[in-house]
């Protein structure tokens, strides 16, 4: 029986190749499109999870700052640690950790600069699930010199030597033993440092060994005495069912207790496994974007089931006289039922197969593309399940419903061919048609909406120009600044340098230790600090609102220029001439700059404060002609080894640092793009199918109107205009549906671009001028055809 | 050649009716007829005289609107779709005037189904298969597709699926209506000889000459029987 199933469901295919090619294609789309898509869900889902310690572990955060300056710091205090395993019986362990950020480290002749050092609580490896292939976990550092690396780290400075107990250099002299080697980081793992020092170094680095605190105020003996360095990453491990929520205010309470100066100190826990979607304080994060992806994975999927279940029942009336003469032999409902289930399975395996081939074959792409490590492995368990899970729920969608159209055919009906007019309900098909082009509609449209806003952040007057600036940390070029400057003025395509102590274009420092003539009492407002030279504001070119720049005079280190939001957040009527201190720096407020953006624009522009402090500026901004980049680079590059020797040279264009800030908005605009051409393909396919079925049904009504004089484009009319109804219909029910999301989607940024009408009316007619090109072949085809033909087929 | 006494078929005041949301057409006027097991019936009447409703009737693809329906002693003009067709795949045989091979199966899987749909074992259909294409002259065409046959070779397959599952009556309408004579000729025979082997043979004609086979002429007008001829 299945072996007469399986042949007639094969010729069936072999006999339609067209018909067979068309579902085979849409399903092999949709599958591939969800699939990747559900896969990259997925793996979003599954940070953090191979940590089996992981509903015990909490990220600790603290809230900061006041109104509009309010901040969420993932890096607290380190006494947080010892006082919680000290004073909280449900804290089991607790671990800190401390980014160095970049350091340069050297083993024999090769020297890196490494993104990714930390220091460490030994407890790193207990807590956490991040086994170590050789050494100890219990006891992974020896002592204050030891360092544990990753097996990846491991090759690459030794090769397929023996690590244990070789010496690398950090920086100029600092010796650290390999006492350890890590397994490398899943690539769902938040938590990723390559080498790991032991925080007890830190410790006599930082406090042991100096005599003076880093603001020069009372000499603080060990981390754990320190309350004021908010540096360390925290995680404590609890015991099950600990009340979270007693567990913060615990932990407030044991900060305000030692530190009565920072109250009110809110403190969060977030859960280990929420860290990569939600934010610290539990708000959404990434989680957007991913239910984003699986609604439209999965509408894709069911696009593609769509289409299939419309190409197959408009193609059953040609089935309707087999089907007949079966039931008459003696096929049983079921027995038909499941030879059309066969024949969908056998045609949905070789889409799957087909599928799973293009899977293979674009995973490298896909991957570049998403910025992803996918993977399908035969272990991933949980890879499988989603896959399976999407299978079998696309193969139920597509199959059922055309099985039972099919087999419910009355034999002398279908026989005489007077099912073909009623068949499989013409009105529940037009409503697939309409999901399908309003899915189409609404993804086009948040194409149209997410390309503009990049649009908009790319084309925005950022308040600065970065054009042609590229920028390098300078080491020890800083104590010769002026040599390295004056040198490399000469150049060609150099046209004026700078320095500064951060980021312009994406600035993560905060303070909260200041004060200014009126400052309310309760007011803790942040400052984004920005330690400038005397040309930075030149530089930049960045607009003054009112007051004067800095003139390098000795008179300018009390000199302090705010933007126009810290002058507005402070609640200063006129600003110049007050009183400020920022940390330990007094001063007057010469100047107030007009705001500019020194960060993400999904975030308002904070208050920021730039002060005059060569010394504290770390980092070189080189402005260049854009065709003589190559030769400033070079000329660059040429000082950089006479300052620093072997440490490796490495710069920034501020565009690419730029381009960065936004790579999630672009990545989700490129996918976006796949999507909604991927949605429409498959759609006017299904679109393809729903007018040969027309055009079939109406073969004798054609042939009439042709005889009595009927033009072409008469009929083509005709065929046309009921598929443009349902497109208007999809128009109608996509705009409000598109508005919704994605003005939702835009509420994401502080600044933004519009939605206006004319997006919906470019979606709507695009849409509708590629369903109008689908089904004219169709209908041009019946228009053509002989009308003696047609009617004599009757 | 023997007739029993007991009828096969026996219909009585049988009411069919076709309706339309304004019109309502008379297809079966309380009709009865009687045909008894090893008969040969032809039934002839003008077009919408009501002959294939009757057939399909007969045949249990449809139902009636009233009156009865006794099959072998049977009454099933209320019988359940599914009870119709049970009973249907195990005694009956259909003869269509279109053939209504299933293009996508070979000759041999054509006549091969009924006996999948009845659930006969593999080695058996083979040997009944065979057989029965062997006494239709269309072994050598086993292997191939309908659309490979001329109308007469199909019409054969045709008739070589309505009887191998060894069905009581076989149900032709208009069997030589898409053949040429000769052709037409030949597949009279095929069914005379069949139903001299004891089948019972009902046969819907526009051909005088194809109704001289049978034993009994049944005209239809109406939905009713004005006329039966008894053949010498």
């Amino acid at each position: 029986m299945i072996r007469n199933y399986l042949k007639t469901a094969w010729r069936n295919i072999v006999g339609n190749k067209f018909y067979a090619a068309i579902n085979v294609a849409g399903l092999t789309f949709g599958l591939v499109i969800g699939l990747f898509m559900l896969l990259w869900v997925q793996d979003e889902l599954s940070f953090d999870t191979f940590n089996k310690k992981g509903p015990e572990i909490y990220r600790i955060g603290i809230i900061g700052g006041t109104d509009v300056s309010k901040q969420i710091f993932t890096s607290i205090i380190a006494p947080v640690v010892p006082a919680a395993k000290n004073e909280l019986p449900e804290v089991i362990d607790g671990v800190r950790i401390l980014n160095v950020g970049s350091a340069p480290f050297k083993y024999k002749e090769k020297n890196f600069i490494e993104e990714h050092a930390a220091f460490a609580d030994p407890s790193y490896f207990t807590v956490f699930d991040f086994p170590l292939v050789n050494g100890d976990k219990m006891k992974p550092f020896q002592d204050n010199n030891s360092v544990v690396i990753t097996q990846t780290m491991s090759k690459k400075y030794f090769g397929n030597e023996d690590p244990i107990g070789k010496m690398v250099i950090l920086g100029l002299n600092e010796s650290l033993k390999v006492t350890g080697v890590m397994k490398d980081y899943p690539a769902n793992s938040s938590i990723k440092f390559d080498f790991l020092l032991p925080i007890s170094r830190y410790n006599q680095l930082a406090y042991l060994n100096r005599n003076v605190n880093y603001d020069g105020k009372t000499r603080v003996l060990s981390m754990d005495a320190d309350w004021v360095n908010f540096s360390f990453e925290t995680y404590l491990r609890v015991k099950p069912n600990t009340d979270v929520e007693q567990l913060t205010k615990k932990l407030r309470s044991i900060h305000e207790r030692n530190r009565p100066e920072d109250a009110p100190v809110p403190y969060l826990a977030q859960p280990l496994y929420q860290m990569h979607l939600y934010k610290a304080d539990g708000s959404n994060g990434g989680i957007e974007t991913v239910r984003t992806f699986a609604i439209v994975a999965i509408l894709i999927l069911v696009i593609a089931c769509i289409n299939y279940v419309n190409l197959s029942t408009a193609r059953s009336m040609l089935r309707a006289k087999e089907v007949s003469m079966r039931k008459i032999i003696g096929a049983g409902k079921l027995q038909l039922f499941m030879q059309f289930m066969i024949e969908t399975t056998l045609l949905f395996t070789i889409a799957t197969v087909l599928a799973i081939a293009l899977m293979y074959a674009l995973m490298p792409i896909y991957n570049n593309f998403s910025g992803k490590q996918l993977q399908v492995s035969a272990g991933n368990y949980q890879v499988w399940t989603y896959i399976v899970i999407t299978l079998v729920g696309t193969l139920a969608a597509s199959s059922i419903y055309p099985a039972v159209l099919l087999s419910s055919f009355e034999p002398l009906k279908a026989l005489k061919g007077k099912v073909a007019a009623g068949i499989g309900n013409v009105a529940f098909r037009k409503v697939l048609v309409v999901v399908q082009f309003t899915v189409s509609i609404v993804l086009i449209i948040g194409t149209i909406i997410i390309g503009r806003q990049l649009n908009y952040i790319q084309k925005k007057d950022l308040g600065y120009d970065k054009e042609n600036v590229f920028s390098l940390n300078m080491r020890d070029i800083k104590q010769h600044y002026d040599a390295f400057k004056n040198d490399l003025l000469k150049q060609p395509g150099i046209i004026s340098i700078t320095r500064a102590g951060g980021d312009i274009v994406n600035n993560n420092g905060w303070t909260g230790d200041n004060d200014w003539d009126g400052k309310p009492a309760k007011s803790n407002l942040l400052f984004h600090p920005i330690a400038a030279d005397k040309d930075f504001m030149a530089f930049f070119k960045l607009k003054m609102k009112e007051g004067s720049v800095f003139t390098g005079a000795v008179a300018d280190t009390t000199h302090f220029i705010l933007n126009e939001a810290a002058v507005d957040a402070m609640g200063l009527k006129n600003p110049i001439g007050k009183n400020i201190r920022i940390q330990k720096m007094r001063g007057t407020i010469t100047g107030v700059v007009k705001n500019f953006h020194y960060a993400s624009m999904r975030k308002k522009i904070e208050p920021a404060v730039i002060y005059y402090r060569p010394e504290d500026c770390y980092k070189v901004y080189i402005k260049t002609t854009g065709t003589d980049a190559p030769k400033a680079i070079a000329a660059v590059q040429k000082s950089w080894k006479q300052y620093n020797n072997d440490t490796p040279f490495s710069y920034t264009f501020l565009d690419d640092s730029f381009n960065q800030l936004y790579k999630t908005e672009q990545r989700t605009g490129a996918l976006f793009n796949v999507f909604s051409v991927i949605a429409i393909v498959i759609s006017c396919l299904g679109l393809f199918g729903l007018a040969t079925y027309s055009a079939q049904v109406k073969t004798r009504e054609i042939g009439i109107r042709k005889v009595l004089g009927s033009s072409v484009t008469g009929i083509i009319r005709l065929l046309a205009t009921e598929f443009v109804l349902l497109i208007v219909i999809a128009i109608f029910i996509a705009t409000p549906v598109a508005w919704y999301a994605m003005d939702k989607w835009l509420q994401d940024y502080a600044y933004k671009t519009s939605i206006s009408i004319w997006i919906f009316l470019l979606a709507g007619g695009s849409a509708t001028f590629l369903a109008l090109a689908t089904i004219s072949v169709q209908s041009l085809k019946a228009a053509l055809a002989n009308p003696v033909k047609s009617l004599r087929s009757e | 050649m023997t007739i029993q006494e007991a009828p096969m078929i026996k219909i009585t005041n049988l009411e069919k009716f076709y309706r339309t949301e304004e019109v309502e057409t008379i297809a079966l006027n309380k009709l009865s007829i009687e045909i008894a097991t090893g008969e040969f019936v032809a039934i002839m009447g003008p077009s919408g005289c009501g002959k294939s409703t009757l057939l399909n009737i007969l045949g249990m693809l449809d139902d009636p609107d009233a009156g009865s329906y006794v099959f072998n002693d049977i009454e099933v003009a209320h019988f359940t779709e599914r009870k119709r067709a049970d009973l249907r795949k195990h005694n009956i045989g259909f003869v269509f005037q279109s053939f209504n091979l299933i293009d996508e199966l070979t000759v041999f899987e054509n006549v091969e189904l009924p006996l999948i749909y009845t659930g006969v074992a593999a080695s058996e259909r083979v040997k009944r298969v065979e057989e029965v294409l062997d006494k239709m002259q269309i072994m050598h065409r086993r292997n191939h597709y309908p659309q490979q046959l001329s109308g007469g070779q199909q019409q054969r397959v045709a008739i070589a699926r309505a009887v191998v599952n060894k069905p009581k009556l076989i149900l032709a309408d208009e069997p030589t209506g898409n053949l040429d004579s000769s052709n037409g000729n030949d597949v009279m025979e095929l069914l005379t000889d069949l139903n001299e082997q004891g089948t019972t043979i009902i046969m819907v004609t526009h051909s005088e000459h194809d109704a001289r086979y049978s034993h009994r002429i049944i005209r239809l007008l109406d939905g009713q029987s004005v006329m039966e001829n008894i053949m010498v």
